[in-house]
């Protein structure tokens, strides 16, 4: 990634600069690189195995809801319940009596499940009722919320040791949480091939022109819903391998992270343009900065108001940005 | 005009009846003082709904998620400049309204000049303020108290009728002549059904949005303010319960986020509605979660009614089944402004 990130300063890679900025990537890339360069500053030991797995450990959760706001925005839609979602699906596994339901796994299955249960209810909800995206989610977000509050009034349960010892391990010597994150990347690379993710991009850039192509937009609006959710399991699961219990509010900043990976990442909310390679850009950017507040010593009074400042600076690098490109 | 009124009779209506719903359950739940203590909380509810009635009408997307920041700020830069003295109140007001303006002016930029989505634009600008108000109050530990005389406007009474429901009222009677029969409310209203008609037919549309959004911000610290009176200090998180309940007020007073609409007297009515319903369940002891569940729900539904009767007015404007497409349109953000190249 700081490889990448490098780029610009290159001169070989002076080529490749008009094509990043194409992408909208570009200027995402640029931030990954200053947070990095800060990054590495503070903490000399940055790319020591145990600080980076510690971090991947940290930001997984993240990328995962980034990459699913991502898939969603593709489509030309919002989900403004993602964070409800994550927190929603955390009280369920932590109020499960985990040997009765088949171990770690029987917990993570259901997970899944209920994951895709959201999914389904929003996608029906957007794409077949044809509410709009942006209320109607804020609406299930809500519920998701209360029904997360009906399970566990206050923070508590117990998620199994078994799920967070295997997220801190390996596996063939690689570290779990990356390689969730390159399972799911791996998906979407495979689906955006496929005819279905080649549908929710065209679905997203030009819904008119879809219809007419054939495609069926409600049907691929609802697809886009249920693979997010899929990864917003993935993300949950990824969160409460670390916390281990229970707690209504766990998810609660991510729907907001999320909406700000996705724009960092150059993807346009008018749906159809990026990847959600922005996002999963975007989502460590976002987790960087936290990083290089937290290591600078900043005093905690300033730490909101640096993080509000870093983000709209980056909204309006985003902005200049993709107005010269365009 | 009876088509203007049926929507905000009909939520009056449903107040009425989960009052009713109140006192056959719980008696008592009907006295005067009870309906007067709703119509406050309903106040400032209607007031956080004009915000958003203002931006969503100007269209392209609109939403203002900074209203619950620029009210804190609204509510603690006041208290700092009266410092407790109802001499100060007057020039502390103007400062907290003159800040909110400057935020929501910034915001206006942001999005009007800048093209970025309200959503995102005003939640960032909300984060830097509220983090500005954080940093301000721990260098300079400023006076959090309300003078006797905001305490007064904020909670009591004159003649039986809250001081703040007054205030409500003539605003809200302002804003619906702004709105709706003004030429700068045409001017509004037409820039956010069609900004390129707008535009083409001599309107300044970048003005029109930024001074729409200067008067949401504006407004909410207004409310951040008069909220400091009603509460008796200002405390940082003051706004914040109003960030999401002014958008669910102002969808369900009939604002619809395509813009072009600014119905106000449905959003005032539906501040009224809400607060009934919230104050009924817990009376009830419907816990925060129950509540969250059943205001999602009303939400759902009410955007479910809407997208039957605009499904079904077409189809008698049409005279044929609706097209069963989703409105994809309605999901576009910014989609209507013509981008430059």
């Amino acid at each position: 990634m700081s490889a990448a990130g490098g780029l610009p300063r290159t001169g070989s890679a002076l080529a490749i600069w008009p094509a990043l900025r194409r992408s909208g990537l570009g200027p995402g890339l640029l931030m990954l690189a200053v947070v990095t360069g800060l990054n590495i500053a503070l903490q000399p030991d940055f790319f020591s195995g145990a600080s980076l797995s510690g971090n991947i450990a940290t930001f997984a959760p993240t990328i995962l809801i980034c990459v699913a706001q991502a898939v969603i925005v593709l489509s030309r839609e919002l989900d403004l319940s993602l964070g409800a979602g994550v927190s929603l699906i955390n009280c369920v596994m932590a109020s499960l009596p985990q040997d009765k339901v088949g171990g770690p796994l029987g917990v993570m299955a259901i997970a899944i499940l209920v994951a895709i249960l959201l999914g389904a209810v929003n996608g029906l909800l957007v794409a077949y009722a044809g509410l709009p995206s942006l209320v109607a989610t804020f609406a299930t977000g809500a519920i998701w919320f209360g029904l997360a509050l009906t399970i566990m009034p206050q923070p508590g349960g117990v998620i199994s040791d078994a799920i967070g010892d295997r997220y801190a391990g390996t596996l063939m010597g690689i570290p779990v949480p990356l390689l969730i994150i390159a399972v799911a990347m791996t998906g979407w690379a495979i689906l955006a091939r496929h005819r279905s993710g080649r549908r929710i991009m065209a679905v997203g850039s030009n819904p008119q022109a879809a219809r007419d192509a054939g495609i069926p937009l409600r049907r691929t609006k609802l697809l886009a819903y249920l693979v997010a959710w899929i990864l917003v399991a993935l993300g949950a699961i990824a969160i409460s391998a670390q916390t281990l219990s229970g707690d209504p509010r766990l998810g609660t900043s991510y729907t907001l992270a999320s909406v700000a990976a996705v724009v960092i990442g150059g993807i346009s909310l008018g749906g159809g343009r990026g990847t959600p390679w922005g996002a999963l850009v975007g989502a460590l950017v976002l987790g960087l900065v936290t990083n290089v507040i937290y290591f600078a010593g900043i005093a905690s009074s300033w730490q909101e108001f640096v993080k509000g400042l870093v983000i709209v600076a980056a909204l309006g690098f985003m902005v200049l940005e993709g107005q010269r490109r365009a | 005009m009876t088509r203007q009124l049926t929507r905000p009779l009909a939520l009056v209506g449903v107040a009425i009846l989960l009052l009713l719903v109140g006192q056959a359950l719980l008696p008592g739940f009907l006295s005067l003082g009870q309906i007067g203590n709703q119509l406050k909380i309903a106040a400032f509810l209607g007031l956080f709904g004009l915000c958003q009635t203002i931006v969503i009408a100007a269209g392209g997307q609109g939403l203002d998620l900074s209203v619950g920041a620029s009210a804190t700020l609204g509510g603690i830069l006041g208290a700092a400049l009266m410092q407790g003295s109802n001499g100060l109140t007057a020039p502390a007001l103007l400062a907290a309204v003159a800040a909110g303006g400057l935020v929501g002016v910034i915001n206006g930029i942001g999005i009007a000049l800048m093209r970025i989505p309200p959503l995102v634009a005003t939640l960032a600008i909300a984060s830097v303020v509220d983090g500005g108000t954080i940093l301000g109050v721990s260098i300079a530990h400023p006076a959090n108290s309300a003078s006797p005389v905001l305490v007064a406007i904020g909670g009591w009474a004159s003649a039986g009728v809250p001081n703040i429901v007054i205030v409500w009222a003539i605003l809200g009677a302002l804003a619906i002549w702004l709105l709706s029969a003004s030429a700068w409310g045409k001017r509004l209203t037409a820039t956010g059904a069609n900004p390129v008609a707008s535009l083409l037919s001599g309107n300044h549309v970048t003005a029109i949005r930024i001074a729409a959004y200067g008067l949401s911000g504006a407004l909410a610290a207004f409310a951040g303010f008069l909220l400091t009176g009603y509460v008796g200090q200002a405390f940082f998180g003051l706004g914040d319960p109003y960030i999401l309940t002014s958008v669910v007020v102002a969808v369900i007073g009939g604002a619809t986020l395509a813009g072009g609409r600014a119905p106000y007297a449905g959003v005032a009515a539906a501040a009224i509605m809400m607060t009934v319903l919230v104050s009924l369940l817990t009376a009830l002891a419907i816990g925060e979660a129950g509540r969250q569940i059943i205001f999602g729900l009303v939400l759902l539904g009410f955007l479910a009614l809407d997208r039957m009767m605009k499904g079904s007015l077409r189809m008698a404007m049409i005279g044929r089944r609706p097209n069963p497409a989703p409105p994809i349109a309605a999901a576009s953000s910014a989609a209507d402004t013509p981008r430059g190249g």
